[in-house]
């Protein structure tokens, strides 16, 4: 099951390194969005400090007093386009729920499409996908509840005992578990994802019982994946603050790119879960077809269904497996 | 055993009888009494912690010191306070209380306190309990009980005393406002009836109120605590002695003079650490109480200690007793902790405080240790005239603080983040520069903010800014002068102003009026600044070159506040040279021209950075030429933080 979990882990990122075109897309669009929606603070801190000398204190270092002086001064009106920040923060959140879609029958197919095939596949998964988002409503709010109650409960606890750690990390644990579940909901809702778009699932809801079935009967191997990858992201996400706070205050071109690299980092790890994801569906999904025909160990049908259209798996580059993605989008149009 | 053994015997148990039974209240190169000592306070108390209660007998002997006879007698009842229609409960209520919530979820019941008076006699005089009556002098809040009185059948003569004999019993909140327990831990303050201040001609008894704290008179105190005996203490003075009594109980005492309040604290889970401080009058004991899981704040405690103890006996005087209890507050206490008495202060820490960071235990450390100047020395009233007190101390905790860990990093020096306590101070007072003059008194300022904001931060911010026209120097032998002569009485404003003008050698009605008595707001701006080729009007003008061309520079600075204050205006030009322009301030405007073969790189106000009560420091100044730097990094981390949050919300999709 190790091997299995290293060679998907490996395999999910060979396929999002082919399939880099994907990564840009998503990180141009989020950078853009951002980038639109920091515009007007951009503006107003050049009309502000851009011929004043008062901003000289966080060139050189990072003054928290100049810096609250620029929130608390209404000409700066610092925070006052934090909303655009938000709302492209969401436009960006429905951005991805579109394009999921497409995402994954790029990955499924391990081919470029072309612009139409991307956001036909698109949109023919985005209100399966939007459905499927408000279903993982309930279990997220299942765990912020759980949250909730840890700290809750852990103030309790930490409220009564003479050690000022012990509520911490009581609180500490509890969170760590409810984000290895969380991470759980997200690995099961990813397999719903696949799978809908594997086997051009149209009901969301019997999907996602069947996507649970799967998930927990792989948890075990499916959770590695995901947990490591995530533990690629977080430690990225680590280092790259720590390097951030060693640099020199004045180095802003590689401030820049160091924390664009934390988000391109970050990005790229998610669209790794799903490389991996569509990887062991696809490759379990064959095997069950294989094994499904002398029907010599049972066991292993119950991983996932059988498939009545699969794709070959590996790099389809020959006309046969355009062909078989044309039959694949065909269904998809359906 | 041979005749001169038993000598060294003897000797070596009369030593070791004197350590136990503790040190004198002085450091050693002082000798009482400092102070016009007019009260004594013996107090017998007993801790009950199952009930949070103490029972205690009170005797207090008053000394008529006033040049009046005397037929009544108030006394402060401060755990009062803390029932749902006492003064302080209202306002904490409407306004918040620094350390409280404003109970909009209700009473709870945990919250509630209280002094009550069992027995009240009065040596010579009789039983006079049912003489007792509630005052509310301040507003007339019929269900206030922070205040009683006490008529007499007749009157304490100029220069006799008189002896009041109290049984009372405190009733202590769960860790409220300055006072009250939390789990095993118990801080005791404000706890015994205390009598109120003949000052200025009569009785300053004020009723406990949320927006301010104390004012009482020196004296002595020994005070007996009976506790069970796993428990550790610490309290006003130094120890005199600790009796084992037999029946799982310790009774210690406690002795200090020249004090104008007792507190104390009590917790068996207190682990004990002493260092000395050696200051111009001799070793000071400075002790500790703290816990196992504080242990990352230990040394920093100690060493913040040493750092200002050595600050304010060279600035400003030293400090006269044998100790200084430093308690350590646990987790969950945090309303108790930030809080001074006499010889003995509250600090507060968390046990996951970055280094970087000093908000806590440094500057709360460093500033409940201002207060034995501040307050417990000059002893000021901090009903009327909070801003003596804690808005002095801010000012000393910014020189302090700047002179221990750099003046823009004595507040946080953190993940490439930085910031100065005086900037922590200057922020606090910008919110409410023209809400309340100083001079007003504290506990009717227009909300919690302001009275915090006015009280600490304006005072601070004030002070910084009379540096720039007195001298730095200047202002810290004044506060050393101030210290000296008004230590150990109860100054009033004037009297601190007066010393003021005396030292600097001028007369500073101006500032103080505006400062002080006012206010009125500071904000100067530099209007413009711009240079222009003289013979523009000329088409045939040779083309600009850098040092032969002949500009025009205007520039117009802009008083746009109310507050007049002589600034400096430094002028930048292109051909290295720099000017500094004196302006007084006095009109709205000044305009500054001149002729030169160089084009203005830049205009500041106040280019030593100075004002700190300039109520915007973005208008100060004008670069001809674009500063990007400012810009381009606030952008980029906050186009990072945008991204970042939209990615995680993508996590969802």
């Amino acid at each position: 099951m190790a091997d299995d979990s290293k060679g998907l882990v490996a395999a999910g990122a060979s396929l999002v390194w082919r399939r880099q075109r994907v990564l840009w897309w998503v990180f141009a669009v989020n950078f853009i969005l951002s980038a639109l929606g920091t515009a007007a603070t951009r503006n107003q801190l050049q009309q502000v400090l851009g011929q004043s000398l008062a901003g000289q204190p966080l060139t050189k270092g990072f003054d928290l007093g100049m810096f609250f002086e620029l929130v608390r001064v209404p000409e700066s009106n610092l925070f006052a386009s934090h909303g655009a920040s938000l709302h492209m923060g969401i436009l960006f959140f429905l951005f991805m729920v579109f394009v999921t879609g497409g995402i994954l029958t790029v990955y499924r197919e391990d081919r470029k499409l072309k612009t139409g095939e991307f956001f036909g596949a698109s949109g023919a998964f985005f209100w399966r996908f939007v459905r499927l988002a408000l279903f993982s409503l309930i279990p997220f709010a299942v765990l912020g509840l759980a949250l909730w109650g840890v700290n809750k409960l852990s103030n309790y606890i930490g409220d009564r005992t003479v050690s000022a750690q012990t509520g911490f990390y009581i609180f500490l644990a509890g969170a760590i578990v409810v984000i290895l579940l969380a991470l759980f909901v997200r690995l099961w809702f990813d397999i719903a994802q696949v799978r809908a778009v594997v086997q051009d699932e149209h009901k969301m809801w019997p999907n996602l019982w069947k996507a649970l079935g799967i998930s927990w009967r792989n948890v075990a191997t499916l959770f590695r994946v995901y947990l490591c990858i995530s533990g690629v992201a977080w430690v990225t996400l680590a280092v790259g603050l720590f390097v951030w706070a060693k640099l020199p205050p004045t180095a802003a071109p590689v401030t820049f790119l160091l924390l664009e690299f934390i988000i391109l980092m970050q990005l790229l790890t998610r669209l790794w879960q799903r490389a991996s994801s569509v990887t062991w569906y696809r490759r379990h999904a064959a095997m069950v077809l294989v094994d499904a025909a002398d029907y010599t160990t049972p066991a292993l049908v119950e991983l996932v269904e059988p498939i009545a259209e699969m794709p070959a798996t590996a790099k389809k580059t020959d006309g046969t497996a355009e062909e078989r993605s044309d039959s694949q989008d065909a269904r998809l149009a359906d | 055993m041979q005749p001169r053994k038993l000598v060294i015997a003897f000797v070596a148990l009369l030593l070791s009888a004197a350590s136990l039974q503790g040190q004198g209240p002085f450091a050693p190169k002082v000798t009482g009494p400092l102070s016009q000592r007019v009260v004594a306070y013996q107090i017998d108390a007993k801790y009950l912690p199952e009930k949070h209660v103490v029972e205690a007998t009170e005797t207090l002997t008053y000394h008529n010191l006033t040049g009046k006879a005397l037929d009544h007698f108030p006394f402060h009842l401060y755990l009062n306070a803390f029932q749902p229609n006492s003064t302080w409960v209202r306002e904490a209520h409407r306004d918040g209380n620094f350390r409280t919530s404003t109970f909009d979820n209700g009473w709870d019941a945990k919250r509630s306190g209280s002094n009550d008076v069992i027995s009240l006699e009065v040596v010579g005089m009789g039983d006079l309990t049912k003489q007792i009556k509630f005052a509310s002098p301040d507003d007339g809040n019929p269900d206030d009980k922070t205040v009683m009185e006490v008529a007499l059948p007749r009157p304490v003569e100029p220069g006799q005393d008189v002896t009041f004999k109290i049984k009372f019993r405190a009733t202590f909140p769960e860790v409220l406002a300055r006072t009250g327990y939390k789990r095993t831990f118990l801080l005791a303050g404000q706890w015994f009836p205390k009598v109120g201040v003949f000052w200025n001609g009569a009785w300053n008894c004020h009723q406990f109120h949320a927006m301010t704290e104390f004012f009482s008179d020196f004296g002595t105190y020994d005070v007996k605590i009976t506790l069970p005996k796993d428990y550790v203490i610490g309290a006003t003075g130094v120890q005199t002695n600790d009796t084992d009594n037999g029946n799982g109980t310790k009774t210690v005492a406690f002795h200090a003079e020249d004090v104008h309040d007792f507190a104390w604290t009590a917790d068996p889970n207190f682990k004990v650490l002493e260092s000395q401080f050696n200051g111009s009058v001799g070793a000071v004991k400075v002790r500790l109480l703290t816990y196992e899981s504080h242990q990352s704040s230990w040394q920093r405690y100690l060493d913040v200690m040493q750092g200002t103890m050595k600050r304010f006996d060279e600035w400003y005087g030293p400090y006269p007793y044998a100790q200084i209890t430093v308690v350590d507050p646990p987790h969950g206490a945090l309303e108790a902790g930030g809080m001074e008495y006499p010889t003995f202060i509250t600090g507060d820490t968390v046990w996951w405080a970055p280094k970087g960071q000093k908000a806590f235990p440094e500057v709360v450390t460093e500033h409940e240790f201002g207060h034995q100047y501040w307050y417990a020395m000059v002893a000021t009233n901090e009903f009327e005239n909070a801003w003596l007190d804690e808005g002095i101390n801010s000012y000393t905790e910014v020189k302090v603080m700047d002179s221990l860990y750099g003046k823009n990093t004595s507040l946080l020096n953190w993940i490439g983040a930085q910031m100065g306590n005086a900037a922590e101070q200057r922020m606090s007072y910008l919110g409410v520069a023209e809400t309340d003059p100083l001079s007003r008194n504290s506990y009717q300022d227009m909300s919690m903010g302001a009275y915090g904001g006015v009280t600490y931060g304006k005072t601070a911010t004030m002070l910084l800014t009379l540096e720039a026209v007195v001298g730095q120097e200047t202002l810290q032998k004044a506060l050393h002068a101030y210290f000296m002569k008004y230590r150990f009485t109860h100054p009033t404003q004037e009297d601190f102003l007066r010393t003021v003008n005396e030292v600097a050698g001028q007369d500073l009605g101006w500032y103080w009026q505006q400062a002080v008595y006012g206010t009125q707001v500071l904000d100067y701006k530099v209007r413009r600044a711009e240079s222009t080729r003289v013979d523009w009007a000329n088409k045939d003008a040779p083309e600009e070159k850098k040092g032969e061309t002949l500009y025009q520079t205007d520039i117009l600075l802009q008083r746009l506040g109310d507050f007049v204050f002589p600034v400096v205006a430094e002028i930048k030009f292109d051909n290295g040279e720099t000017i500094r322009e004196k302006w007084d301030g006095q009109d709205r405007w000044q305009r500054y021209v001149y002729l030169k073969k160089a084009k203005v790189l830049s205009v500041e106000i106040d280019p030593d950075h100075q004002i700190t009560m300039d109520r915007n420091y973005l208008n100060n100044s004008i670069a001809t030429e674009p500063q990007r730097g400012a810009v381009q990094k606030i952008s980029t981390y906050w186009l990072f933080c945008t991204q970042f949050f939209a990615q995680m919300l993508s996590w969802l999709a």
